[in-house]
């Protein structure tokens, strides 16, 4: 549904995007995630073309933004970081322009927008002036935009920067309801959000493309190993003598206990081997029972620095 | 390039600028008609017609000023220019929106016939002209006031500049620069925006004219479009 091709924007004399290729098959949901500052916005206003590459390509729907920018603008629906409003105008209005300036031609107008209003929670300020709203709502309004027209690939940049906690929620739901049908691109530099709502991560930095991948994959990959958290009745010296018996363990660390007569363990085990429930079993034998054992997968932040660390490594090895 | 017209031509009214433009202009114009035709009863307008274009000089920037430039400012051109609409489009709506606010002010010179109706008789021929040409002078101001307003993300530079430049060309065609050089003369007239328009004010109404004007106005509102475009590119 997109694709990009060794997209390369200069400013001056900074690589804004530095030769990004990806694609995006239809009914994808992926995000960019990055820094800011990293490329992701310029990455999104040339494929809605509001910028031009300096040099690559891009293609909607099949369609060069470049060589038809009105066929291929017909197919996106775009809200950028910051939502595009006229703050003059009601909630209602401008919806009704935002419909007529897109030429959209949907069999029922005025139901087309209040499905819009009602799936993004604006219906209560329907008829306020958009001066008079407040961050979230502002922001909502700009996402109702991006829908109008029922475009098939949606572009969303930080679509959730200044809701409070709820409407986060809220909205990352409407996002997930809305990838079904549709390709969806979103950027953000909150990781969880990324976890919870995309398909595929494309992490950004300086520019480049780090890493292309699932958000579980991306862990896996990185971390390369399991770790888990264990909460065993028992004292602590003996409970890691037995765990260091069972096979696959690489390691023990003592952490801070938190209930009396519990001691707080975090074992690591090599990739290949599940050491769950050989480890229960010991310690059933010796008489410790396990009262919590919980996976700690490396979260995205993590990947997220040592990623980024890499990557800002190898080009500082470079320049010098 | 409907949406934009709309859009635009209510912005006038949601705002006060298009209520201190009509305030200003007419005031001033009413004025001149009181002086010039009731005092002293005449039934020719061109006189209160060669002073609006005097008058344009100031209220055009307010119509102008801040087409392109709040959109910068605001970051809603994100949204004109990522939609599917071409940029000449997104331009000619805004001229036009600015040449309907310039007509609802016009609408209540219509008043001035009714009254010299009541007194005399008004000729019809010579009114018309008037119009046409005032018309064709506002249509090229008001693509140079949208050109300058594309250039910068502040309104009042924008209106400032807008004022300099029409006041320049006012001072070009009146300070007598050029009357001792037959060739810099002749250039200067050629490019003369206010000297130009009294031919119609004498009633030669020339087509030549009528043509420069609608010329500029083309040319202007082509430049804002290659601005807007090059803005990609930057």
């Amino acid at each position: 549904m997109i694709e990009v091709c060794q997209l390369t924007k200069v400013y001056g004399d900074k690589r804004g995007v530095d030769n990004i290729s990806f694609m995006v098959k239809e009914g994808e949901i992926v995000g960019f995630l990055g820094p800011n500052g990293a490329g992701k916005t310029t990455t999104m206003n040339i494929i809605t073309g509001y910028l031009s590459a300096t040099s690559g390509q891009a293609k909607v729907a099949g369609i060069d933004v470049l060589e038809d920018p009105i066929a291929a603008k017909r197919h996106i629906g775009y809200l950028p970081e910051h939502p595009p409003l006229y703050l003059d105008m009601k909630v209602s209005e401008y919806l009704d322009f935002v419909y007529e300036l897109k030429g959209a031609s949907m069999p029922n107008r005025r139901r087309h927008i209040s499905e819009i209003c009602e799936l993004v929670g604006i219906e209560q300020v329907y008829g306020r002036v958009i001066k008079n709203l407040s961050k979230g709502y502002r922001q909502r309004v700009g996402l109702a935009q991006a829908l109008i027209g029922n475009p098939d690939v949606l572009i969303l940049d930080e679509p959730t920067v200044g809701l409070d906690p709820r409407q986060i929620v809220e909205i990352r739901n409407v996002i997930k309801e809305l990838g079904r049908k549709r390709t969806v691109i979103l950027s953000t530099h909150i990781l969880p959000e990324v976890e919870a709502i995309c398909e595929r991560v494309l992490v950004i930095n300086r520019g480049k493309i780090i890493a292309d991948d699932a958000p579980q994959n991306l862990a896996a990959n990185v971390a390369g190993e399991h770790k888990l958290a264990l909460r065993v009745a028992g004292p602590k010296n003996s409970v890691i003598s037995v765990i260091r018996g069972i096979d696959g363990v690489r390691a023990v660390t003592p952490l801070a206990d938190r209930e009396k007569g519990a001691s707080d363990l975090l074992v690591e085990s090599l990739p290949a081997i599940d050491i769950r429930k050989p480890m229960f079993n010991a310690l059933a034998k010796a008489g410790y029972p396990i009262l919590m054992m919980r996976p700690q997968d490396m979260s995205l932040e993590d990947i997220f620095i040592s990623l980024t660390e890499e990557g800002a490594a190898q080009t500082e090895s470079k320049g010098a | 390039m409907l949406a934009v017209l709309k859009r635009d031509l209510r912005g006038y009214f949601t705002s006060p600028l298009g209520y201190v433009f009509i305030a200003a202009f007419l005031v001033v114009v009413n004025t001149m008609f009181y002086m010039n035709n009731i005092m002293g009863a005449i039934s020719d307008i061109s006189g209160v017609f060669a002073f609006m274009q005097f008058i344009l000089i100031f209220t055009v920037p307010l119509l102008t000023m801040r087409l392109f430039s709040e959109e910068f400012k605001q970051k809603t051109d994100q949204l004109l220019l990522t939609s599917p609409t071409s940029v000449f489009q997104i331009v000619l709506g805004k001229f036009l929106a600015a040449l309907a606010m310039f007509t609802v002010a016009m609408l209540f010179t219509l008043l001035y016939l009714v009254i010299i109706a009541a007194f005399g008789q008004p000729n019809i021929k010579q009114v018309l002209a008037n119009y046409i040409a005032i018309y064709c002078v506002a249509a090229a101001f008001l693509s140079i006031g949208l050109f300058l307003s594309s250039i910068t993300e502040n309104q009042l530079i924008s209106a400032v500049l807008t004022m300099a430049v029409f006041l320049a060309l006012y001072i070009i065609d009146y300070s007598g620069i050029g009357q001792y050089n037959a060739v810099l003369a002749n250039f200067l007239y050629a490019i003369s925006m206010f000297r130009r328009y009294s031919n119609i004010g004498r009633g030669v109404l020339a087509v030549s004219d009528l043509l420069y004007y609608i010329s500029v106005a083309a040319i202007f509102l082509f430049l804002t479009t290659r601005v807007i475009e090059k803005k990609r590119w930057s």
